[in-house]
């Protein structure tokens, strides 16, 4: 009998428990297949290659945005810090400068403005929404003077330099696409998920996320910690700029502005909490395919790209609404009554039934077992009717009660002004 | 004196592990001043909290104005005349002091659809007239002094129509002259048939305004008497006058040689650390008494860096030290478990382990990576060392009792291995049971070197754990003892001591 209690209780903990962390994949898996089955040639290589492509930049601006969020920040810049890296990194190779070098900037770039939104939010105390709004402003300014306002163009596959397109796409010489980029994604996606669960500056950036004040009389150089956290995502959004480039050679100035917004979508569909402290790199991997699929597949169904944005809108809603009516659920204090004890001590007793149903089922014992089956029945609704009952008497009963109580209300304040019409008079 | 107004009757309510009120008894007439008084704790706020519907009673009756009367929330007994002036004002600084004090029920023109600030402004006046209290009602509520704003409260109270006006420490934030004149309000409104409850840990206050004077004590009635006829003497032995079942401490353990480890001379942070200047030796556990506010927090943590200090010098082990932020402190074998554990002590949305080694994955770090093995063992030999029960290291720390987080944050500085420890309230919130496993451990500590410092509030407890006690009033030591010499007339003696009586004592 004990063997069955630990059986239902560990159902209810994965229930409870393992259904947060399936139900971002479980989305992206049933979205995944239902454009399958209403697009047209959606499982296809080519398509797949397609959800791939779509997901690189926002997938590395978001891994930096992920650690931010979780240390209690928000980083609005990483969109247009991309950006502007890139189109500085373009327009100093049309100057001149050999590939290696140009990536490198690009890196360096996006690095240096983490460092800048870092310094303010650790040092100054400025909130980080007022600091990174301002580097989102700043970084695309700097991009257009930089460019002249002139777009950058990286060299073609064919061209001199064209070879670092191939860290994303290798094109195979009988003509076949190969996402190689998805390797990298990949490689950094466990970079950064062994840095935030493995390394003292992951710890400290969910503890710092948590309750920065316990973090800080702990001992802890939160400042350090919250620096470096910024510049993580100047880091990850130089990587992004490299692999946009890649995609689509031609980088114009002024854009990135709204990448930002989907990189933080993506964190918030994988779970990763604006609170601070909650929050995984492979959930936000998965928010950024999420978003991907639907922005590969709609077209797939003959909807068109404004489309997914309104899809994307709603998942991220939906998914925020849900994760906040669970931890509600789970820490709702419940006021048990005596219909719910019954409920519990019916169901007990159906688990019991069921359990030795099941036992006489695999002795081979099928009347028996089919006998039970039928108890179980009975016994449901039995407990249905009776449960439905009760909580009505028990809803009538409070009804009553509160008009009762009101009802002493009015009367008490028809007293106290009649007091005080009683006492005006007599002092006059 | 006017008829009485007001009856609470065999008032009973319990808390998980605490009794706070057990079968209290209260009463209040037309036009007093009632003093209500006691320890930290005694249960004056629950009492107060029952009466304005805060927190429900578990039995007894409230009888109002000769009725039965049940307050729901604090607004339902705002409609029916109780009011309540928290220690910490609840106003909106940005506003003028008129749209304060109306709030949620502003005049209006046209059907509502408008607001009439000038009728609004000249209510405002005329009620500030009448409560002769001098107040521009369109000045912003931020410009005001801590007192004039309280004054507001009151008259915000009063425009209600109030019977019943519950005062929770009105002049613990306010200046001489600022008490003085709330005194001189506080009479008129009496005069006018409000009766007050006032609620001071000043006890010279009482015969100055109150006209009875009610004594709780761990939840108990002591006695209400009439202040004319009991000395300050003896209020104060009403307070403390307890049959303690833990015996205090017959005598220091710190040896007579001992070497100073820390050393404090003249530290001022903020109006709650004045001059402070003490001495802490080597396996000595130190208490630190006194009531709320007195800035023994305030003390802890200016030591600690987690607040910048005004002037001052620390000595760790005879050396100078400067301490900038908690970060140096622990680098100095500083470790502080502050009273409020869920704001400053833990992240509850970690896990245990987590928690256990926030202040020391510097020790757990091989290479880049931290040590997940090592950190699994330590935290599982400090969760059996204190006998945290938890189902697992993994469990999320807001789902463990307050005396198994309380244990976490202890093993966090063990595992740390301070050899200075700072205690802030180490036993608040905590059953009975888990408070003797912490005195256990805290003694242990003393035993193998270490030092402690221990803030409480609770007179039974310094007297059982201290080697020597270090009284505080207003954010000034207004008194040390040996243990040998300490009673809890004498702690409290010192921690009630006035303001006028700190200046001319120091």
């Amino acid at each position: 009998m004990a063997d069955a209690t630990i059986e239902i209780s560990r159902m209810q903990r994965f229930k409870q428990q393992g259904l947060k962390y399936m139900l971002a994949p479980a989305a992206l898996l049933i979205l995944y297949v239902l454009f399958g089955i209403l697009g047209r040639d959606y499982f296809s290589y080519p398509t797949f290659v397609n959800i791939i492509d779509a997901a690189f930049y926002i997938g590395f601006i978001s891994m930096g945005v992920t650690f931010v969020i979780i240390s209690g920040g928000i980083d609005l810049s990483v969109g247009t810090v991309m950006m502007a890296a890139t189109l500085i990194g373009g327009t100093a190779m049309k100057h001149g400068l050999p590939m290696v070098p140009t990536l490198l900037l690009i890196i360096v770039v996006g690095l240096l403005f983490g460092l800048f939104n870092g310094l303010l939010v650790s040092r100054l105390k400025m909130p980080p929404f007022i600091v990174t709004l301002g580097t989102m402003m700043i970084s695309m300014g700097v991009g257009s003077i930089v460019s002249n306002v002139q777009s950058a163009t990286f060299p073609i596959r064919s061209a001199p330099g064209g070879w670092f397109k191939s860290i994303f796409l290798y094109l195979s010489p009988n003509g076949v696409n190969i996402p190689t980029g998805a390797f990298l994604l990949v490689a950094i996606a466990v970079i950064c998920h062994l840095m935030l669960s493995n390394t003292k500056l992951g710890r400290y950036t969910y503890a710092i996320g948590s309750n920065k004040e316990a973090a800080r009389l702990s001992g802890v150089d939160v400042k350090k910690w919250e620096l470096l956290v910024y510049v993580i995502a100047g880091g990850t959004a130089g990587i992004g700029g490299i692999s946009y480039a890649a995609i689509y050679t031609t980088i114009l100035p002024a854009q990135g502005q709204g990448f930002e917004l989907y990189a933080i979508a993506a964190a918030v569909i994988g779970g990763t909490s604006l609170a601070g402290g909650v929050g995984t790199i492979w959930g936000t991997m998965i928010g950024v395919f999420i978003m991907s699929v639907l922005a590969t597949g709609l077209p797939a169904m003959g909807l068109q790209a404004h489309w997914q944005t309104f899809f994307t809108g709603v998942i991220v809603i939906g998914a925020v609404l849900l994760d906040m009516y669970r931890n509600k659920k789970a820490s709702e204090v419940r006021i048990v009554t005596p219909a719910d004890t019954y409920r519990t001590s019916m169901m007990d007793k159906i688990a019991l039934i069921k359990h030795e149903a099941s036992v006489h089922k695999s002795a081979g014992r099928s009347s028996e077992a089919a006998a039970l089956q039928k108890q179980i029945v009975e016994a449901r609704v039995e407990m249905k009717a009776t449960y439905a009952r009760m909580k009505a008497e028990e809803k009538a009963d409070e009804a009553r009660v509160r008009a009762e109580e009101k009802a002493a209300d009015r009367d008490f304040a028809e007293m106290l002004r009649a007091r005080e019409l009683e006492q005006e008079s007599s002092a006059k | 004196m006017g008829q009485q107004i007001l009856l609470m009757e065999k008032i009973d309510k319990r808390f998980t592990g605490v009794h706070a009120l057990n079968q209290v008894d209260f009463d209040l007439n037309e036009g007093e001043i009632h003093a209500l008084v006691g320890e930290n704790g005694a249960g004056k706020s629950t009492l107060m909290k029952v009466l304005v519907g805060i927190n429900s009673k578990d039995s007894g009756e409230i009888h109002y104005l000769g009725r039965l009367f049940n307050p729901r929330n604090p607004r339902h007994a705002m409609e029916m005349g109780i009011g309540i002036i928290h220690q910490e004002l609840n106003m909106m600084d940005h506003l003028t002091v008129a749209q304060n004090i109306f709030i949620g029920r502003e005049s209006t023109r046209m059907n509502g659809m408008l607001l009439d600030k000038r009728e609004q402004n000249r209510r405002t006046a005329e009620l500030f007239k009448r409560l002769k209290m001098n107040i521009d009602p369109t000045e912003q509520l931020s410009r005001l002094t801590v007192g004039k704003q309280q004054m507001v409260e009151i008259a915000k109270a009063v425009s209600h129509r109030l019977r019943v006006l519950i005062l929770d420490e009105p002049t613990a934030a306010l200046t001489e002259s600022e008490i003085k004149e709330l005194f001189v309000i506080m009479r008129d409104l009496a005069s006018r048939g409000v009766g007050m409850i006032h609620i001071s840990h000043r006890l010279e206050e009482i015969h100055q305004i109150a006209d009875r004077v009610t004594v709780l004590r761990d939840g108990e009635l002591v006695g209400t008497k009439n202040t004319s006829e009991v000395t300050k003497a003896q209020i104060i032995n009403m307070m403390v006058g307890r049959v303690i079942y833990e015996k205090p401490k017959a005598k220091s353990n710190v040896l007579a040689d001992a070497p100073v480890v820390l050393r404090v001379q003249n530290l001022n942070a903020g109006r709650l650390v004045r001059n402070i200047s003490f001495e802490l030796r080597k396996g000595e556990i130190l208490g630190f008494s006194g009531l709320v506010g007195a800035g023994r927090t305030e003390t802890a943590r200016a030591i600690f860096g987690a607040d910048e200090i005004q002037s001052g010098t620390i000595e760790i082990g005879g050396r100078r030290v400067t301490i900038r932020s908690p970060e140096d402190a622990v680098a100095h074998g500083l470790g502080y478990l502050s009273e409020d554990r869920k704001r400053y002590g833990l992240a509850v949305n970690l896990s245990v382990k987590d928690n256990l080694v926030m202040a020391t994955y510097d020790l757990f770090v091989r290479g880049l990576f931290v040590h997940a093995g090592k950190i699994r063992k330590v935290s599982e030999e400090y969760a059996d060392r204190l006998s945290i029960k938890t189902p697992s290291l993994e469990q999320l720390l807001r789902n463990l009792s307050g005396g198994n987080q309380q244990k976490v944050v202890i093993a966090k500085w063990l595992i740390r291995n301070c050899d200075i420890l700072v205690f802030d309230e180490p036993t608040r919130g905590i059953d009975v049971g888990a408070k003797s496993e912490i005195y256990t451990l805290m003694n242990e500590l003393v035993r193998e070197g270490k030092s402690i410092i221990m803030i409480s509030s609770e007179l039974p407890e310094i007297l059982r754990m201290s080697d020597r006690i270090i009284v505080m009033c207003e954010g000034r030591i207004t008194g040390e003892l040996a243990i040998e010499d300490a009673s809890q007339e004498a702690i409290m003696e010192y921690a009630t001591m006035g303001h006028q009586e700190v200046l001319a004592g120091s």
